[in-house]
């Protein structure tokens, strides 16, 4: 069960009803005269004033001035109506089925009928760490490093950018590169000016000349010294650094201080007079922040120009400013069109830069972070990692459906994590352990499924399996992960399951079946649940307990069921029921399918333009969706859909308000 | 009271990795004048005391490092003690340190500077110590490190632990470290004046940029234009707080990036030392390796890691013992840099050295069987509070809580007890102490045509280049040499009756004027366990 599937019955609901209400209906004072005494009545007992269930404050929500910025909000009290969750069953107060539908009928009006798409509020944002970790080096030609030992089994931060910078805290939207509320403090600043200076420091040393070569443009002499620098050569520098760092060309008059500045200056003076000059480049707001010099006419919503729509692309695709293929493309307006925006993607996803889109956007939706959890071992995490990674890369890179997520029989693996392919696994070339090394992580190699069908997927990988030990844990993670639902905190007065007990005859399922009896539970847990119970085959570790080769691990869970006892059925809200995974799989991909593919466009949507998705970008999602699953559409596909949205490549610059 | 010392440039020596550092032992400035008037409480006539603390991980191989037989001024450097024997009258060598049996990498890291590794809700004694001696210094302490962390257990990568017990992050990058001490806008002022005209600038630009922004971007520029007002303003609160004149550093130069573990870790010496020697802090703690390093030094030609060699029975083989010894005396030839390095400042009427309390030692001794008995415990300079020049063994397996309370005592710290001990450690201050004494025994040597008894004390031979030949010391004669194959060295396990004294019988031939035994036939422990457990332990 979906909310958007809930929607689309909905609409379905309208198209015959609305011919006996005569259309059109005006959003607010219908809502005051019809729904608001509804809500009163029915929700604000628990959702309001004194009592605020969880965190739904209707008493709020009801008088906020712009009804969209809850949109969130009233799409789950649709769901919820639509399918009788709320009020709860227990509640003696409950509307009528007629008092139902003249909430969903204003709802799908107010939300979805009159909402028009359009583009987001222009607004300059900041670099996160990462992405000015690659700026920075894009810029250079060179990574800035810290001086640590790497050892097999520890774990080290080699970039002094990340080093230094504070992690970005996921926005909104859930990433991290929606830095919108978490602006440039003085302390960021700092840190940006220090790691500017390390970084001129290491341009004029004498182990970057090839860096300080390329910049300037002419190959210097191996016996080259900093303080012999020209006049000439110094301007040259400082020309291509304020290009590449504006990532757009720049009228030769704004550099105009700057080559005044070096004026009639040699030696060393020139050098430290050059190294001023370049500071203050790396720590300008136009480097340090993404689109500062799109102009536009305020109150227009408009197309992005062409260095902005290739910007958005490159740090969409690769976290990274372009390159120059697509300062070349932006240069000549081939960017603009879709046969030149679908060829530069296709360049970019074969560049080894695209490993930032698996690394980035899929760790961080995936919620890979929580792997630390799976294991201490520092090896056996990043194998464990390395899984999703690559398989995520692969799909991203190589044309592959978007409902290859769930099933597919290409797997990445190493002989760290060959045994959770016991038969599959002698594809693999054979490792051999070099003397003296205790445990080593290399590089997976790429097998085909063939007879260890229970890997195939996202679902089934050992360490998305580790890193959510439990039926509880795996269903969640499958709801918001991969169906993208919304699930609410679970109330902090109940108690977690106890799976085994002491002193009583309760069998494991009886414990969540007490459990769900609790209906303030049983609204989210109805759904968790069953699909956690599919994936009881696997044990905590993420290997298959029905597989010859298992071994139980050394500690038994209080989720771990005997072999011969493992009910893997369930009963989805929707009726769909199931005997063991493979059979949920299949829902999965058919009934399921067009709610994981939306989730997918949305998630890919939010990251690529950088901001949580709003009411008016719900038919951008709508399209895309429809799009993907009528072709059987790739991740490909989906990235040039993205890049050719309306909110990829327009933007409204805001009036401005006084 | 002169602070505006300048150094020459041509007093400064490029150091390990091109740092440049100041030339020691020339007197440029009146040594009284750079060093003592910045402490709090102490008078300007008296040094200040630091505390450094130098950490080998893994453990050792107990023959190569434990000194045999020997008494408190009389005794013989062991063969890994080789590198810093040359420091011997500024050392203070402790024996039978570290009560335990068999512990973990994690726990013996933890009882380090801690006492016991259920000590773990206090701060370890640098911490303690850090807080006493800090005065005015700018940087309280340092805790410095080469390797990444270990995850699979934590506590193999700390040493240092602060408030609640909790680990302190560690710093690896010595560029980082120069940078913190000598390159401070809030503290250097031609860095603060560099830092006033970048401000100066960026203000402009972005003003500029102001003039032609949209009404959002107005926002973002806002948003930049404070964080740099508050730079702004903190420099310059900085520039009137310090009237007081501060040292110049100006004239170092940052060190550059090591090509190798080797010239890393020489580099961090040099900034420890500088950083000491320049007051910019007196407590630094620096471990060369997690405990159970993982690091392999390809610099020493070694391919295997450092950890699985010091498994040195369970992973034995000749050739890895030979590379763990390589490793090991690599860690002590880094102690000699450091003191050495501590000992070319000329601090007041002594060197650094004199004016610091040095700790060296590992978590562990046994590196193979994990015991921590024995563990390798070196303490230097500290003149006036250690009296160096000593080996200092004592009856019995000390705790290493009790050396800390000591440690503590002698820092002031005004404390009484620490973690599981309130009795400190006697005798390092020449106090009396509890002295170990050896049951005597005579040393005989008896040839019967190719066989050969002896009767004496067995011992490693003091060049770990031949690692695999041990002696028997016989008075008033040449020692006589044993060189077995590996299987006699492995079965009457050789290893572990070295320092103790043994009869030992076998075949063999005069070699020169010395005695050769090329098969053992017998061994028996004069006063121990003959045959100890299996070898593979």
């Amino acid at each position: 069960m979906s909310l958007f599937s809930a929607r689309f019955r909905i609409q379905t609901f309208i198209a015959a009803s609305s011919v006996l209400t005569g259309g059109i209906v005006f959003a607010n004072p219908e809502f005051d005269s019809s729904i608001r005494p509804l809500i009163e009545n029915y929700c604000l007992a628990c959702h309001g004033g004194e009592k605020v269930k969880g965190n739904v404050d209707f008493s709020e929500i009801m008088e906020a001035d712009d009804f969209n910025a809850h949109f969130e909000i009233w799409e789950t009290v649709a769901d919820m109506l639509d399918f009788g969750d709320m009020p709860p069953e227990d509640e003696e107060l409950r509307p009528s089925s007629d008092e139902v539908q003249q909430i969903l009928n204003w709802y799908q009006n107010r939300f979805v009928q009159t909402v028009e798409a359009r583009a987001g509020d222009f607004r300059p944002r900041r670099l996160s760490a990462t992405e000015y970790r690659n700026t920075l080096r894009s810029v250079l030609g060179f990574d800035l490093e810290t001086t640590i030992m790497g050892a097999e089994q520890t774990v080290i931060e080699r970039s002094l950018v990340l080093k230094l910078l504070p992690d970005d805290p996921p926005g909104e939207s859930g990433y991290m590169n929606d830095t919108r509320n978490t602006p440039l403090t003085s302390h960021l600043w700092e840190q940006h000016a220090y790691i500017a200076d390390r970084a001129i420091g290491e341009l004029f040393s004498s182990k970057r000349r090839n860096a300080l070569s390329k910049l300037i443009g002419e190959e210097l002499p191996e016996e080259f010294q900093a303080d012999k620098l020209t006049n000439g050569q110094a301007s040259l520098l400082l020309r291509s650094l304020s290009k590449l760092a504006n990532r757009r060309p720049i009228p030769e008059s704004s550099l105009h201080f700057a080559f005044v500045s070096l004026q009639g200056l040699s030696g060393e003076a020139l050098l430290n007079a050059t190294k001023r000059e370049i500071k203050a480049i790396l720590v300008s707001p136009s480097f340090l922040y993404r689109g500062l010099l799109v102009e536009g006419e305020p109150g227009e919503q408009q197309r992005v120009d062409a260095f902005e729509l290739a910007e958005r692309l490159s740090y969409f695709l690769w976290e990274d400013m372009p390159d120059a293929r697509l300062m070349e493309a932006a240069e000549s307006g081939e960017v603009l069109n879709r046969d030149g925006l679908a060829s530069q993607i296709d360049r970019m996803l074969a560049s080894p830069k695209a490993l930032n889109l698996s690394e980035s956007f899929a760790h961080q939706w995936l919620g890979l972070a929580d792997i630390d959890s799976a294991a201490d071992d520092a090896t056996t995490r990043g194998s464990l990692r390395s899984q999703p990674l690559d398989f995520l890369h692969y799909l991203f890179t190589e044309d592959r459906p978007v409902m290859e997520l769930i099933d597919s029989d290409v797997a990445f693996t190493s002989y760290l994590t060959a045994k959770f392919y016991p038969e599959d696994r002698k594809q693999l070339s054979k490792y051999v352990k070099p003397k003296g090394i205790e445990r080593q992580l290399v590089p997976n190699e790429r097998i085909k499924i063939e007879k260890d069908q229970e890997r195939g997927g996202i679902l089934t990988m050992p360490g998305i399996l580790a890193m959510n030990r439990g039926p509880i844990l795996r269903g969640t993670w499958m709801l918001r992960r991969i169906l993208g639902e919304r699930l609410g905190e679970p109330p902090a007065d109940v108690p977690p399951i106890q799976a085994t007990a002491t002193n009583d005859e309760l069998s494991f399922r009886d414990r969540f079946d007490q459990h769900r009896a609790d209906s303030t539970c049983a609204r989210c847990h109805d759904r968790i649940d069953p699909l956690g119970f599919a994936l009881q085959e696997y044990d905590d570790d993420g290997a298959y307990k029905l597989a010859a080769n298992y071994k139980p691990p050394r500690k038994t869970s209080d989720h771990d069921e005997p072999i011969d006892e493992i009910d893997t059925s369930g009963t989805m809200p929707t009726g769909e029921s199931f005997a063991n995974f493979q059979e949920l799989k299949d829902i999965l991909s058919t009934s399921k399918r067009e709610d994981i593919i939306r989730n997918v466009v949305e998630q890919v949507l939010a990251y690529a333009i950088c901001r949580k998705l709003e009411v008016y970008d719900q038919s951008t999602v709508d399209a895309i969706t429809k799009k993907i699953d009528q072709s059987d559409g790739s991740w490909e596909d989906l990235f040039l859909d993205v890049a050719l949205s309306l909110p990829f490549q327009e933007t409204r610059v805001p009036e401005i308000s006084i | 009271m002169n602070w505006n010392w300048k150094i020459d440039r041509r007093s400064f020596l490029r150091g390990a990795a091109g740092a440049l550092l100041p030339l020691p032992f020339l007197n440029l400035m009146e040594a009284k004048s750079l060093i003592g008037t910045r402490s709090s409480g102490s008078s300007a006539d008296e040094p200040p005391l630091r505390f450094m603390t130098l950490f080998k991980p893994n453990g050792v191989y107990p023959p190569s490092w434990n000194v045999n037989g020997g008494t408190e001024f009389d005794f013989r450097m062991s063969p890994l003690m080789a590198p810093f024997a040359k420091h011997k009258d500024d050392l203070l060598i402790l024996d039978n340190m570290g009560d335990f049996g068999f512990s973990s990498h994690a726990n013996s890291t933890r009882r380090f500077l801690s006492g016991h590794h259920q000590n773990v809700n206090a701060p370890s004694i640098d911490q303690i110590i850090a807080d006493k001696i800090r005065g005015d210094t700018p940087h309280r302490s340092l805790e410095l490190t080469t390797e990444g962390l270990f995850t699979g257990q934590f506590g193999c990568s700390y040493i240092s632990y602060g408030e609640g017990g909790a680990p302190i992050s560690r710093e690896s990058d010595p560029q980082l470290i120069f940078d913190r001490l000598f390159r401070n806008p809030m503290s250097d002022p031609e860095q603060r004046q560099a830092m006033t005209s970048l401000l100066d600038r960026v203000n402009e630009d972005a003003k500029s940029l102001v003039r032609k922004a949209g009404y959002e971007d107005r926002d973002t520029l806002d948003e930049y234009l404070t964080a740099v007002r508050e730079t702004e303003v903190r420099v310059q609160n900085m520039s009137q707080a310090s009237n007081a004149p501060r040292i110049d550093f100006s004239q170092l130069k940052r060190p550059e990036s090591g090509a190798n573990l080797d010239e890393q870790v020489e580099t961090m010496i040099d900034l420890i030392s500088l950083a000491l020697w320049t007051d910019s802090t007196r407590c630094i703690t620096y471990m060369l390796g997690n405990s159970n390093s993982r690091m392999v030094f390809d610099f020493l030609g070694i391919a295997e890691q450092h950890h699985y060699l010091s498994h040195f029975f369970r992973n034995f083989s000749r050739n890895n013992l030979e590379s763990l010894l390589k490793i090991s005396l690599w860690h002590m030839e880094k102690f000699d840099y450091l003191l050495t390095k501590l000992k070319s400042y000329r601090d007041h009427n002594g060197s650094l050295l004199d004016h610091t309390v040095v700790l060296f030692g590992s978590g562990m001794g046994h590196s193979d069987n994990h015991t921590v008995q024995r563990i390798p415990i070196v303490l230097a300079g500290g003149k006036g509070k250690l009296k160096t020049g000593r080996y200092v063994r004592y009856s019995e397996n000390q705790e290493l809580s009790k050396l800390h309370l000591s440690l503590l005592q002698t820092f002031d710290a005004g404390v009484d007890s620490y973690s599981s001990s309130s009795i400190p450690l006697p005798g390092l201050n020449g106090d009396y102490f509890p002295e170990f004494r050896e049951r005597p025994f005579n040393t005989w040597v008896k040839r019967d045509g190719g066989a050969i008894t002896a009767q004496g004390r067995l011992r490693m031979s003091d060049d770990l280049d031949e690692a695999k030949i041990f002696y028997i010391d016989i008075e008033g004669r040449s020692p006589v040499r044993i060189e077995v194959d590996f299987w006699d060295f492995h079965n009457f396990n050789l290893a572990y009756h070295v320092g103790t004294p043994i009869i030992l019988s076998g075949n063999g031939s005069d070699a020169g004027s010395q005695l050769l035994i090329t098969k053992v036939t017998d061994l028996a422990s004069l006063y121990g366990n003959s045959k100890p457990g299996t070898q593979k332990g």
